[in-house]
């Protein structure tokens, strides 16, 4: 129940637009319970082997469903991926030959601004991937356990090899991002004077940057959390997760509406 | 006449094949003389040969481009059949779950009952013999075994022929029509072979041909594209397989774009004179990738326009614009730095979680190769096992039990063995290297005691060093 908890934090969480692109872990509980009761294996197997199939049909359905939500948004991270970059290109050759310093500073900042969200977006489809992939995990040992079936095994082999799960091209283009980055748009000359106006253009900016954000913090929290101790450790869960900095991470959680306790 | 209109019903999927009635119509007008009919359908092949030698390398959007070309030569028939080659390839699922139910007699029936027509049509004459040939081969391809069609069978041996069953009934049923449809071909189910057997004793046989081309058509464009999956063309283009197809989206098989891909794109437009200007078609034609139609073409040039206008914006749309003053005042933390500090904050903070994800997944990765590695093994022994019981009776049971059991323990010994590399790396290497080599002695060993107790030491090593790591790099950073 743990993890059905945090995936619908995580969910909350989450963009509006991707709320429904998760997997629906409750239903599917429910229905391995339907199955479970309904159908001793050794009774009739010929239904059992038909319940299956309705599960793992529906299973189909999400796999389908993720993958196609995850190659749209990759399709528009690599639109956009290429984008930045020229728009980098365009600015360092316009300006940074010539004098006007300020336009020039402002440009990079909302250049900056952007990479940066564009990155944060990037991996909150790695997040996305991830978590859906470990409910699926989650839910096949469930239905094994349940029904004493054999499911798991060979159908997460089939899940790994699935585009939504082979999120090297996204990796990529994040490591890409953080590259430039580091060596293009951080080592700028501070700005040292931000007056209070530009303070407050800032706040009203960067809303945008929030949803991100706390995005992120709650992506980080919730993997900590449904990493630390579960209940049925077995061989195929993962250890608790190692995360430094996180009494800091926890403090980025006022006020926000749900508490990830 | 009876064969025929029972025929157009099954490769139908429209929904006025919701009853047999539609038969009487189709009977009378088809009580034509049958070198009428003779001369249509050798009309047909022609038409037909192109597309479908077309569809084995293009898309099957293109077919569905070119089918209707053949409404117009005969008519009811073969709209309708049409338009089940086109559902085939743009449907993938069945709506409701109850309905799958149905679904392995749909299939059955229509396994039995296509393969006659398609083979026999190997023996019979026709103007055209490629189009035969090659709905026979992809008959035997897709129809009997179907190994790869769809990338999720599940290979359990006791459930593989229903869930076989049911794939296929995923490629051809669309709608709720399919399900009453179905409803009647179950109840008809006698009726049709019969059917079947009047055609086949019928010396129609030039309609048999048609019918197979109309059916084994779906078949070779399916084969092509599996066979596209494994084996990227140009510029590695990964083509996925049609049957994911998008949220109720009328015929988009997915298509994977990558960045050398786009770049393709990029300058296909810019040589056509910008993405205002240039026109799906044009790109396509300048790319020159095999396997992309026009539909993704228009799709991406669709985005590609809407990214270069909006550059100034927040890149992500409107959706990430939250409106609430809530978010304004709850990371106050944040408006008390500059912009660059917050940035690099959430910079860190992404950072961070990438990190995690990666780590993540690499882990998950490995447990599940070692599961099966170790699955493997474990059905080895038993194998073995199994022989040995033939020669003697007691001493496998506690032989097999240990093996169980002892599986589980030194499985999570690799792992956390790995996951000491992978987490800390400081040390613990040497650790885990040591563990890898006692877990591989103890395979055949017997000491489970030991064992039990080394995973929770490396268990309690490995949430141990966290908080000590932790300690360590917050030291450092600062």
């Amino acid at each position: 129940m743990k993890f059905g908890k945090r995936l619908k934090q995580q969910i909350e969480e989450t963009f509006p637009t991707w709320r429904d692109q998760f997997l629906c872990y409750k239903e599917l509980k429910k229905l391995i319970k339907l199955i479970s009761s309904a159908l001793p294996i050794a009774a009739e197997p010929t239904k059992y082997g038909k319940a299956e199939a309705e599960f793992v049909y529906m299973l189909n359905n999400k796999i389908d469903k993720f993958n196609t939500f995850y190659m749209e948004q990759e399709e528009d991270f690599i639109i956009r991926h290429k984008e930045l970059q020229q728009r980098i290109k365009r600015v360092m050759d316009k300006w940074s030959s010539n004098g006007s310093r300020t336009e020039y500073n402002d440009e990079m900042a909302k250049i900056r601004k952007d990479v940066v969200d564009f990155h944060g977006e990037m991996v909150l489809l790695e997040n996305y991937s991830n978590i859906n992939f470990t409910g699926l995990a989650k839910i096949l040992k469930k239905y094994d356990k349940r029904t004493g079936g054999l499911l798991r095994l060979p159908f997460i082999q089939k899940v790994l090899k699935q585009p939504f799960f082979t999120t090297d091209l996204v990796s990529n283009l994040v490591k890409e991002c953080e590259n430039t980055i580091d060596e293009v748009l951080f080592p700028i000359e501070e700005d040292k004077e931000e007056t209070k106006e530009q303070k407050g253009a800032i706040m009203v900016a960067r809303e945008p940057v929030k949803g991100i954000f706390r995005n992120t913090v709650a992506a980080l929290l919730t993997m900590e959390e449904i990493r630390r101790v579960s209940s049925t450790k077995d061989h195929f869960s993962l250890p608790p997760l190692n995360l430094s900095h996180s009494h800091l991470i926890h403090s980025f959680q006022l006020n926000s509406p749900i508490p990830i306790l | 006449m009876e064969a025929r209109p029972a025929l157009s019903i099954q490769r139908s999927g429209a929904s006025q094949l919701g009853s047999l009635g539609v038969s009487g119509g189709l009977s009378s007008s088809l009580s034509i003389p049958s070198t009428h009919l003779e001369g249509t359908y050798q009309k047909l092949p022609d038409i037909q040969q192109v597309p479908s030698e077309r569809e084995l390398t293009t898309r099957p959007q293109a077919h569905a481009t070119r089918v209707p070309t053949n409404n117009g030569v005969v008519g009811h028939i073969f709209s309708s059949s049409s338009g089940f080659s086109s559902d085939l390839h743009y449907s993938s699922v069945l709506p409701n779950e109850k309905h799958s139910r149905n679904s392995p007699f749909i299939s059955q029936s229509l396994a039995d009952t296509a393969s006659l027509p398609l083979s026999q049509s190997s023996s019979s004459l026709l103007p055209q013999p490629t189009i035969p040939s090659c709905c026979n081969k992809e008959n035997s391809g897709s129809w009997c075994t179907d190994p790869d069609f769809l990338d999720f069978p599940v290979s359990t041996p006791v459930q593989s022929g229903q869930v076989e069953n049911i794939q296929r009934s995923e490629d051809f049923s669309k709608q709720n029509d399919w399900q009453e449809w179905a409803d009647q071909l179950i109840t008809c189910d006698d009726a049709l072979t019969s059917n079947w057997n009047e055609l086949l004793v019928d010396n129609v046989t030039n309609l048999e041909p048609k019918m197979a081309c109309q059916v084994a058509k779906p078949c070779t464009t399916m084969p092509a594209q599996n066979q596209q999956l494994p084996s990227p063309s140009v510029e590695s283009l990964r083509v996925v397989n049609p049957s994911s197809s998008a949220n109720n989206a009328p015929a988009k098989p997915r298509m994977r774009w990558t960045p050398e891909l786009h770049e393709a794109f990029v300058e296909a437009v810019n040589q056509l004179g910008g993405s205002e200007r240039a026109t799906p078609k044009g790109v396509l034609k300048l790319m020159k990738v095999d396997g992309l139609t026009i539909y993704h073409v228009k799709s991406h040039l669709q985005k590609y326009r809407t990214a270069r206008y909006r550059p100034e914006s927040s890149e992500g749309s409107s959706e990430k614009k939250l409106t609430s003053m809530e978010e304004i005042s709850s990371l106050d933390l944040k408006t008390g730095m500059g912009i660059t500090e917050a940035l690099r904050l959430q910079m860190e903070v992404q950072k961070r979680l990438h990190e995690q994800l990666e780590i993540q997944r690499n882990l998950q990765l490995r447990i599940e190769e070692q599961g099966r590695y170790l699955q493997m093994m474990f059905e080895k022994q038993k194998s073995g096992l199994d022989k040995l019981k033939v020669s003697s009776s007691n001493p496998e049971n506690p032989a097999a039990t240990s093996d169980a059991t002892k599986e589980a323990p030194t499985k999570s010994e690799l792992e956390s063995s790995q996951r000491d590399h992978l987490d800390s790396g400081t040390g613990t290497v040497n650790n885990a290297k040591s563990m890898l080599e006692r877990s591989s002695r103890e395979m055949g060993g017997e000491d489970m005691a030991t064992e039990a107790g080394d995973l929770e030491k490396t268990k309690a090593r490995v949430s141990e060093t966290s908080p000590e790591q932790a300690a360590k790099r917050s030291r450092i950073e600062e």
